[in-house]
């Protein structure tokens, strides 16, 4: 696991500047804390940081091929790299070093991209073939790792695995884009390849782009999610366990998280089962029972025997910590949720432990949230009207009871157009856009929740309308919160501060394939969910585990920032002369929001989403838009250089 | 809490909570008695219970869960109406 960054010009006379690529590898030293090596070009620079994970001794990047003379900076892991080496061998292919990212390489010189879909793993990479001047951007499937570009004036492309690398090589502005934003207070983050940044994409979950003498000649998906997957007819325990046994794979120790719900649970059961020694797992823990699973948490790990650790998070240390994770996840949040992650990275990383396997998609594949089950209920209601009321009732427990009453409740959860192709998350829309509200007014009238909504329409599959509703909601899940947000700004990036390399084994391509070969009945099934999981987990885990209700990770929102210990910052950021200064809040609006927060009135969701959007723009301004100059270059001597406008030898330092 | 709470202390008392704790996101606007809250936007769902809360503590009145509706809270004028009928309960 590491960072990647490069520059890469039309014309090869027109240098790559040393500085700029050591700026660049310093603004994401975090996701590669080992060291990192860059490589100099004519006309072109590429870096990379590097996490040690595999092959500790080689296995170091820019990775240059010694018979066509192209390099590969990549950022990931690809589990199945000994299968593929061996395969490879057989193909007359030789090897130097154990390393994963070598057995890519190899692979690309082999089979070019089609060669991608053999690839079982998370990553981002690029692939530099300098006699074509040709460079390819590649996302793995689910978009677990990060991966963004910028196509300048004159052709040149700059990317990396942060938007800060590109603005840290001195050629990428950092500027606001009104559509990122707006997309974040309306779907929780902004769709790939929307990025919060003006000229800033980001690649899209397998996607491919190809840039070449200063041209973008190719861009495509080379993996799409979707009912049609190879593979859909194969046994979900097997694929699972082996999908857990290929994510232990390390040169180094690997931990896992544990939420104390169903789906950590069970990944960490298979991985106690499927490694040798002892597993250490993680968990966060809060002070307020409200959102506490420490209970749960001790039950599986004590039923497990695992080694266990809590952090726990406190409404002081999410405060605190919440600047610094704005400045990593490069986007306005709704939600205070990351921060905790973030601390638990931290905690992992305190423990020398650079690897956790982790629960993450189990919900959207095995149809777990609350979500699936209104879309359900809203069908039920047509022809059971007194049972879809029943289980309604049940839907959100973590709101309280007294939160699910009244008619306003009942008429927003079933008052959806359900010929609507996003009927499944019009509610999340609905709750997610009161953010909205609190624009200046000038800055409302130049935006539009169908505009926020217009490129996730443009982007479902033929034939999406015809689909089953639930299957609909599945893929909507997976497209427009899993990759954007809970693998990012609540995933890769708060593990990444710290060094930490989350895997997850629900996301392999095969188990992915397994749940949409499912059918619904063995997803949900009235107010049971998961079924196919909770039946794999009952061999596994206590019955308590097993039967768990799922309760929705959260974190606190309004006291972190509103109680004796809030953060000084607070009050500063969310003043009127801030507040103008940035220009998108409307003054008089937030300072009603502020009174209820400060009288303790801002229980409810959206004012909470308000809080946190409103707050964490104002940070994500501070620490991107009104900051002056690029990071400064990395002063350490990397692990590897290479200067091939001097000569074409390979130099490396020791 | 006023002691002797008349139909008019009620719209006015509550007019004020509901400025006060929804319409700030719109301080220009004026809030009519008969204005619908839920279909003008003005509560949401959690604001609608919020408001039955409010009545419930200021007003000392034991809210029923089948009392929770729009006829009964769905306008300034249907609150009052509401309390007033409560009040006049045995």
């Amino acid at each position: 696991m590491c960072g990647i960054a490069g520059i890469v010009r039309p014309d090869p006379g027109d240098p790559v500047d040393e500085q700029a690529l050591l700026r660049m590898a310093r603004s994401i030293r975090h996701r590669g804390p080992d060291g990192f090596g860059l490589l100099i070009d004519p006309g072109a620079g590429l870096v990379s940081t590097r996490l040690s994970i595999v092959d500790l001794e080689h296995g170091w990047q820019p990775l240059v091929d010694d018979r066509s003379g192209s390099v590969l900076v990549y950022n990931g892991e690809v589990y199945n790299h000994p299968e593929l080496r061996a395969w490879m061998r057989t193909r007359g292919v030789e090897f130097r070093t154990r390393s994963d990212t070598e057995v890519v390489h190899a692979l690309l010189e082999l089979e070019g991209p089609e060669g991608l879909g053999r690839l079982n793993g998370q990553f981002a990479l690029a692939w530099w073939q300098p006699r074509a001047r040709r460079l390819t951007l590649v996302r793995d499937r689910f978009g677990v790792r990060p991966l963004h570009w910028s196509w300048r004036d004159d052709g040149a492309l700059v990317f990396g695995s942060e938007a800060k690398a590109l603005f840290a090589s001195g050629e990428v502005s950092a500027a606001i884009d009104m559509a990122g934003i707006d997309q974040a207070f309306t779907l929780w983050a902004p769709q790939s390849p929307q990025t919060a940044f003006a000229g800033v994409e980001q690649l899209e979950p397998g996607g491919l782009l190809v840039w070449e003498r200063g041209e973008i000649v190719e861009r495509r998906r080379w993996w799409r999610a979707g009912p049609e997957q190879p593979g859909a007819d194969a046994e979900l325990e097997p694929t699972l366990r082996d999908s857990v046994a290929m994510r232990l794979r390390a040169d180094v120790p690997v931990g896992a998280y544990l939420s104390g719900g169903l789906d950590s649970s069970l990944i960490s059961a298979l991985a106690q089962v499927e490694k040798e020694g002892e597993l250490r797992t993680f968990s966060v823990a809060f002070d307020d029972p409200a959102y506490d699973e420490r209970a749960e948490q001790e039950l599986v790990a004590s039923a497990l025997g695992t080694s266990h650790h809590v952090v726990v998070a406190g409404a002081a240390e999410i405060g605190d910590a919440f600047p610094e994770v704005i400045r990593h996840a490069e986007v306005p949040l709704v939600r205070t949720a990351p921060v905790p992650l973030y601390l638990l990275a931290r905690e992992v990383n305190e423990h020398d432990l650079k690897v956790v396997v982790t629960g993450e998609g189990a919900d959207e594949l095995f149809w777990g949230y609350d979500l699936f089950k209104e879309v359900a209920i809203r069908d039920m209601h047509r022809d059971d009207p007194d049972r879809a009321m029943e289980l309604l009732d049940r839907l959100y427990p973590h709101l309280g009871a007294s939160s699910r009453r009244g008619p306003g409740w009942t008429r927003f959860l079933l008052e959806i157009d359900d010929d609507d192709p996003l009927a499944s998350h019009l509610t999340r829309v609905r709750s997610t856009e009161s953010v909205r509200a609190f624009y200046r007014d000038e800055v409302r009238a130049e935006l539009s929740v169908d505009a926020a909504l217009e490129p996730v329409r443009d982007e479902l599959p033929s034939g999406f309308a015809g689909w089953d509703p639930l299957e609909r909601a599945a893929w909507l899940e997976v497209t427009t919160l899993l990759e954007p947000y809970l693998l990012a700004a609540q995933g890769d990036r708060v593990a990444m501060a710290h060094g930490v390399e989350g895997r997850y084994p629900f996301l392999d391509h095969r188990v992915y394939a397994c749940s949409v070969g499912l059918g619904g009945e063995e997803k949900l099934n009235d107010d049971e969910d998961k079924i196919a999981l909770r039946r794999l987990a009952d061999e596994l885990l206590p019955p308590s585990i097993v039967g768990r209700r799922k309760q929705p990770y959260r974190a606190p929102e309004v006291t972190p920032f509103f109680s004796a210990s809030s953060p000084a910052w607070v009050e500063e950021m969310l003043s009127t002369s801030s507040l103008e200064s940035v220009g998108l809040w409307d003054h008089r609006r937030v300072e009603g929001l502020l009174r209820r927060c400060r009288e303790g009135r801002a229980t409810g969701v959206r004012e909470g989403m308000a809080l946190i959007g409103i707050l964490s723009t104002q940070l994500w301004h501070e620490a991107f838009i009104a900051t002056s100059g690029p990071d400064p270059a990395e002063t350490a001597a990397p692990a590897v250089r290479i200067d091939r406008t001097v000569d074409q030898t390979l130099s490396e330092v020791p | 809490m006023s002691e002797t709470v008349g139909g008019e202390d009620v719209r006015k008392e509550m007019r004020v909570f509901i400025e006060d704790n929804f319409l700030y996101l719109d301080p220009d606007a004026d809030l009519a008695d008969d204005q619908d809250l839920l279909a003008a936007g003005i509560v949401d769902s959690l604001g609608f219970v919020e408001i039955v809360e409010e009545v419930q503590a200021r007003y000392a009145i034991n809210v029923q869960d089948v009392e929770i509706t729009e006829e009964n809270f769905g306008s300034v004028d249907a609150i009052a109406r509401y309390v007033e009928r409560k009040r006049a309960e045995p």
